[in-house]
């Protein structure tokens, strides 16, 4: 049975989804790359788990280290796959509004209850020219088995930026894209039933969370 | 024949049928191919699921996972990884794997101290790992047919429905279990794996639905990767490398506009 492994793994992964802070100048090298994840990791921990930080606030400073760390247009690009083409301007620029909502919505209050997982950056390497693969391990309190994480970083101009995170092998942009696919599948092809469906998600995780 | 196994035939037979009918099996890579030419009855079969998760086994798991104390959550669970011991060592034999199946071994002999209730092994040094005749038949080179959803066991694909069923044929509980007045043995384990692993993943599978805009879509994406990774790690040399950010992408954006605004990638 491998449900267990796959649903802590996803979500474990999911809480500690990172934030990294560009240095100054853009980061050359592998090793670069993955002092920026524990870096990032680092201030999510110190600025997003503060019992005392009420909602607006943690989504607040998430929203900061996300734009910052993650190229969250290109992995909205990523996750909406072949239908980017077909999306007018006005539906692309609403959707890329949308994304960045439903990424913050989704993880931001994640680390109100975050329980001293701990996170250990264990090596980097190039996927390709553009693309570092910084490997990391989370173990969360009370387990044996580390979960495996590695992040996605891609080269931009502004220095490393994070795009995909894989959890267990499992990558989330992938994971996304074919849940949106299957949205806009199901509703007769049109972008607009899936920015419906993210409009009436986030209302939903924020009246939630 | 044992009961489980007895009532596992139907399942079996249109398993094999769908397995014949697959010929076409793709990498989950490809963007928009999932490879689920059933979805509608998988998707029916996912809410029947849903509906035995949400009346019997979920309850049952936040019981299980409230009302029992942690030290025999924790011997519960050891034992119920150490007596799938002989299915585990069976597939590392079938794969191969000799290190693995002389892992499996030591582990097993070290746990039997503890008559399987604790696990001094892992504490020694000597990681758990599993196999199942899924990985077994994609070691062989199978690929893994088209997606199922099978009824309260949730994801799968008729490569890894066959493994499940070879799995329970290698199972000694399987025959142990065969007379009426031992059936109690077979469902307890079925159950207590249920009801175990749920518990387990409460948490994070709630909030994997709760943040899904299409969690049938999602879980078989996840699914799909997570087995695809599997099969890499235990055969590196046949599955290949990894995919790359790249060539995950969908080609109608890599030969569209560069992927970000800021950086400079050519394509």
């Amino acid at each position: 049975m491998i449900t267990r492994r796959i649903f802590s793994a996803a979500a474990a992964g999911l809480i500690l989804t990172a934030w990294l802070r560009p240095e100054a100048g853009a980061a050359e090298s592998p090793e670069e790359a993955q002092k920026l994840v524990k870096q990032l990791s680092d201030d999510a921990i110190r600025l997003l788990t503060g019992k005392d930080l009420d909602a607006a606030a943690r989504n607040l400073r998430f929203r900061e280290l996300l734009t910052k760390g993650f190229d969250v247009p290109a992995m909205a690009r990523f996750v909406l796959g072949r239908y980017w083409r077909d999306a007018s301007e006005p539906e692309r620029q609403e959707y890329l509004k949308l994304f960045e909502d439903l990424i913050v919505t989704t993880y931001a209050q994640r680390f109100a209850d975050y329980q001293g997982e701990s996170f250990k950056v264990t090596g980097a390497q190039p996927e390709d020219d553009k693309v570092v693969l910084v490997q990391s391990h989370i173990l969360r309190q009370g387990q044996t088995q580390a979960i495996r994480v590695d992040w996605r970083v891609l080269r931009t101009d502004n220095g490393f930026k994070i795009v995909d995170v894989v959890v267990e092998g499992v990558s989330l942009s992938v994971t996304q894209r074919s849940e949106f696919a299957s949205v806009i599948q199901r509703n007769g092809g049109k972008i607009s039933g899936l920015l419906d469906a993210l409009r009436s998600k986030t209302k939903e995780l924020q009246s939630a969370g | 024949m044992p009961i489980a196994l007895r009532r596992m035939c139907p399942l079996f037979a249109s398993l094999l049928a769908l397995a014949l009918l697959a010929g076409c099996a793709t990498r989950p890579t490809q963007d928009d191919s999932e490879n689920d030419p059933l979805e509608p009855v998988n998707r029916n079969t996912f809410v029947l699921n849903k509906s035995i998760d949400t009346f019997l086994i979920r309850p049952l798991a936040v019981t299980y996972r409230d009302l029992v104390p942690d030290v025999i959550k924790t011997m519960v669970s050891n034992f119920l990884d150490y007596i799938r011991t002989p299915i585990v060592l069976a597939n590392d034999l079938l794969q191969g794997d000799f290190h693995h199946l002389d892992i499996t071994a030591q582990r097993f002999m070290q746990n039997t101290i503890t008559l399987g209730l604790g696990d001094p092994a892992t504490q020694g040094g000597l990681q758990a790992h599993d196999a199942d005749f899924g990985l077994t038949l994609a070691s062989w080179g199978a690929k893994e047919g088209p997606y199922l959803v099978i009824p309260v066991v949730g994801p799968s694909n008729v490569r890894d429905g066959i493994g499940l069923l070879v799995d329970t044929f290698l199972d000694p509980i399987t025959w142990i279990s065969r007379t009426d007045s031992r059936a109690w043995m077979g469902y307890t384990n079925m159950v207590s794996r249920l009801v175990v692993y749920r518990a387990d993943s409460l948490k994070d599978l709630d909030q994997l639905e709760a943040q899904s805009l299409d969690f049938y879509a999602g879980m078989r994406s996840l699914y799909r990767q997570y087995r695809d990774g599997q099969i890499r790690a235990n055969n590196p040399k046949q599955g290949g490398a990894s995919p790359t950010y790249y060539e995950l992408m969908s080609p109608a954006l890599t030969s569209d506009t560069p992927i970000t605004s800021t950086s400079s990638v050519e394509q």
